[in-house]
C-alpha cells in the first residue's frame, strides 16, 4: 500500500508529463500534419485560398445568371443585388429572338465541330511527320510551325481577306474549313506541337515491329499511332472546339453576312434590340438591354459548359497522360 | 556491271521514297503555309513599305520606302506611348500570371477531398477566357474588385513605387480578375507538368529528412523550369493577341483612317511584332541558358 503510494509519488509526474506530451504531439500531427498537405491547419488554409479564387472565377457566371433573370425594375433598383425579386424569363426570350439562337447555334456548331475534327486529323498527321518521319529541312519546318504560332492574326488579316475573297470563300463555312484542311486553322501550330511531342515520346520499337510485319506508313499511322494518341486527340479536339466556338476576331472579318456565329450576334445584339441607336457604340451600359445581353451570353456558353462537364474527367486525365508539356 | 552505281541509285530511290512519305504527310500543311501564311506575310511586308489606298476594284500602291516606319515614331504621337505603356504592363503581368498559376496548380495538385470540384472550377476560364462573352462581362463591370476604391490604394502605391510606375501598377491591380481569367491554360500546363515528376523522388527526399519546403525548392521548382518557360511564352503570346489590347486597337483604328490606311497599319503591326519577338527571344535565351547550366551540373 505504502509502496504503491511511493511509486505513484515518484513516477506519477513523469507519467503525466509523458501522457501530456503524447497527446500534444497527436494534436500537433492532427493540426499541422506530417507533410504539408496532411494537417488540418494546412487543409483549412488550402480550402480558404482555393475558395476565394474559385469565388472570383464563379462570380461573373453567377452575375450573368442573376442579371439575366432580373426584370428591368430590379436591375435599376440598387437594393437588389444578387437575387431578383421577380424571376423573369422574358430576357431569355428577347435574347433568343435577338440573336436568332437556333440558327446561330447551328452555324457555330457546324463550324466548331467540322473544323475541330479536321484539325485533329491534319495536326496529328503533321505532328507525326515532324516527330517520326524523314522530312527534308525538318528543323526549318519546325521553326516555321512555331513562327505561325507567333504571327498575330492582325498582321495578315487584310491579305487573307483578299485571298479568301478571290477564292470566293467569304461568308461560307469553307473560309474556316479550308485553312483547317491545310493545317492553318485556329492555333493549329500549337496542336501540331502537342502531337509532335506526343509522338516523340512513343517508343521506336513499336514502329519497327509494325514495319517488320509489313505495315505501310499510312497503315502504321492510322492503325496504330492515331488510336494510341486518343487522349491527345481528345485534348486537341476540346481545345479546338472551344476556341472555334468562342472566336470573334476572324469571323468579324470573314463572316459578315447571314452565316454568322454566336459571338458576332452577341456583339450585334445591342443594334438589333435598339435599331435607333445604331452605330453609337458608347451605349454599352444601356440598362434596358443589359439583362438580355447577359441572357444571350449565358446561352452562348451553355453548350461548351455542357460538353466540358460531360468530358471533364477524360479531359483532365488526358492532359495528364499525354505529357503534352515535356 | 557497276554494282556500286546500282547501289547508290537504289539508295537514292530509297531516300526519296522515305522523304516522299514524310512530305506526303506534311503536304497539307506545306500548301497551307504557302497560301495562307507566307503569301499574306509577304504581302503585308510589301504593304508596309507603301501607302495603300482603296480604289474601286482593288488597292492602289504608292511607294513609300521606310517612311511608314519612321512616321510611327516621329509623326504618330499615340503609338510609341501606347507601345511603351503596354510593354510595361506586360512585363508586370506576365510574372504575376505565371506565379499565380504556379501557386494555384501547386494547391490543386495536393490530395484533398473535393479536389474534383475545384479542378472543374479552375478549368472554367479555359472555356471562355477567349470569348466575346468575357469582354461583354467586363464591359458591364462584372468581376471588378472593389478594394481599390474602398481602401484608397492609389496614394499608397504612389508612395512606394514611385510616380512613373504607379499608373502602371494601378492598371494592373485593376485588372486582377482579368489576370486570373487569363491563367486558365497556364494552370492546366502546370498541373500536367507536375505529373511528370515521379513521386518516388519526393519519397526519397522525405526519407532523407527534407521538409516539404525544401522539397519544393529543390525538386518541384527545378523540375518545372521547362513548364515555367512554356507558360511565360504562352502568356506573352496570349497577352500579345489580347483583344482589348490598346496597341492592337490603335492599329485597327489606323487601318480605316484615310490618311494612314493599310500600309501604315501593317507597318505598326510589324513594329509591334518586332518588339514582342525580341522579348520572346530574350525569354527563350534566358531559359535555354538556365536549363543548359542545370544539365551540366547534374
Amino acid at each position: 500500500m505504502n509502496a504503491t503510494r511511493v511509486i505513484i509519488r515518484k513516477f506519477g509526474g513523469q507519467a503525466k508529463a509523458i501522457f501530456w506530451s503524447r497527446s500534444v504531439q497527436r494534436i500537433k500531427v492532427f493540426v499541422l500534419g506530417r507533410s504539408v498537405s496532411d494537417g488540418l491547419l494546412a487543409k483549412l488554409i488550402l480550402y480558404l485560398l482555393l475558395s476565394i479564387v474559385a469565388y472570383l472565377y464563379v462570380q461573373p457566371i453567377l452575375y450573368m445568371i442573376s442579371t439575366a433573370l432580373k426584370p428591368l425594375s430590379d436591375l435599376l433598383d440598387p437594393t437588389v443585388k444578387w437575387i431578383p425579386r421577380v424571376v423573369t424569363w422574358e430576357n431569355f426570350q428577347t435574347a433568343v429572338k435577338g440573336i436568332k439562337y437556333p440558327e446561330a447555334l447551328q452555324n457555330t456548331a457546324i463550324i466548331a465541330i467540322s473544323c475541330s475534327v479536321v484539325q485533329v486529323l491534319i495536326c496529328a498527321m503533321t505532328g507525326y511527320a515532324l516527330a517520326k518521319l524523314a522530312v527534308p529541312f525538318k528543323g526549318l519546318i519546325t521553326a516555321l510551325v512555331i513562327l505561325t504560332f507567333l504571327i498575330p492574326p492582325q498582321i495578315i488579316i487584310i491579305p487573307l481577306y483578299v485571298i479568301y475573297s478571290k477564292l470566293s470563300l467569304l461568308n461560307t463555312l469553307f473560309v474556316f474549313l479550308i485553312p483547317a484542311i491545310f493545317g492553318q486553322g485556329l492555333k493549329s501550330a500549337l496542336f501540331i506541337l502537342i502531337f509532335r511531342q506526343f509522338f516523340k515520346s512513343q517508343p521506336l520499337s513499336l514502329e519497327e515491329a509494325a514495319k517488320l510485319d509489313g505495315a505501310s506508313t499510312a497503315r502504321l499511322f492510322f492503325g496504330i499511332m492515331l488510336p494510341l494518341a486518343r487522349s491527345a486527340c481528345l485534348v486537341v479536339f476540346l481545345f479546338s472546339f472551344i476556341w472555334y466556338w468562342n472566336m470573334y476576331y476572324e469571323p468579324s472579318w470573314f463572316l459578315t453576312d447571314n452565316f454568322t456565329p454566336l459571338s458576332i450576334r452577341l456583339d450585334r445584339l445591342e443594334d438589333v434590340l435598339n435599331p435607333s441607336l445604331l452605330g453609337q457604340r458608347n451605349t454599352i451600359d444601356n440598362p434596358a438591354t443589359e439583362s438580355s445581353k447577359m441572357a444571350a451570353a449565358f446561352l452562348i456558353i451553355l453548350p461548351p459548359i455542357l460538353v466540358f462537364m460531360f468530358l471533364q474527367r477524360w479531359f483532365v486525365t488526358g492532359i495528364e497522360r499525354t505529357g503534352i508539356v515535356e | 556491271m557497276k554494282p556500286s552505281n546500282e547501289i547508290s541509285r537504289q539508295r537514292r530511290l530509297f531516300h526519296s521514297k522515305r522523304y516522299g512519305i514524310g512530305l506526303l504527310f506534311m503536304l497539307p500543311w506545306l500548301i497551307g503555309f504557302c497560301v495562307f501564311v507566307a503569301v499574306p506575310i509577304g504581302w503585308s511586308i510589301f504593304m508596309s513599305l507603301h501607302k495603300v489606298s482603296v480604289v474601286p476594284g482593288g488597292f492602289k500602291y504608292e511607294r513609300f520606302g521606310l517612311k511608314n516606319f519612321k512616321d510611327a515614331f516621329v509623326v504618330d504621337n499615340v503609338f510609341p506611348i501606347e507601345l511603351i505603356t503596354y510593354f510595361q504592363q506586360m512585363l508586370l503581368m506576365v510574372p504575376i500570371i505565371v506565379i499565380f498559376a504556379l501557386l494555384i496548380s501547386l494547391m490543386l495538385n495536393q490530395r484533398f477531398p473535393g479536389r474534383f470540384i475545384f479542378r472543374a472550377i479552375f478549368f472554367l476560364p479555359v472555356i471562355f477566357a477567349t470569348g466575346q462573352v468575357l469582354s461583354e462581362l467586363f464591359a458591364q463591370g462584372a468581376g471588378e474588385i472593389p478594394f481599390l476604391e474602398q481602401y484608397n490604394l492609389q496614394p499608397m502605391v504612389e508612395k512606394y513605387v514611385g510616380l512613373q510606375f504607379a499608373t502602371t501598377v494601378m492598371d494592373v491591380l485593376g485588372r486582377v480578375v482579368l489576370i486570373l481569367w487569363y491563367s486558365g491554360v497556364q494552370i492546366l500546363i502546370f498541373i500536367a507538368g507536375f505529373q511528370t515528376i515521379s513521386p518516388s523522388v519526393y519519397e526519397a527526399v522525405r526519407i532523407d529528412g527534407a521538409s516539404p519546403w525544401d522539397s519544393f525548392w529543390k525538386i518541384t521548382l527545378p523540375a518545372s523550369v521547362p513548364f515555367i518557360s512554356l507558360n511565360v511564352l504562352y502568356t506573352i503570346i496570349d497577352l500579345f493577341t489580347f483583344p482589348l489590347n490598346p496597341v492592337l486597337q490603335h492599329i485597327r483604328a489606323n487601318m480605316f483612317k484615310i490618311d494612314t490606311g493599310y500600309g501604315y497599319a501593317s507597318a505598326l503591326a510589324w513594329i509591334y511584332f518586332g518588339f514582342v519577338f525580341a522579348l520572346i527571344a530574350v525569354v527563350l535565351w534566358l531559359f535555354g541558358r538556365s536549363m543548359k547550366s542545370r544539365g551540366k551540373r547534374s
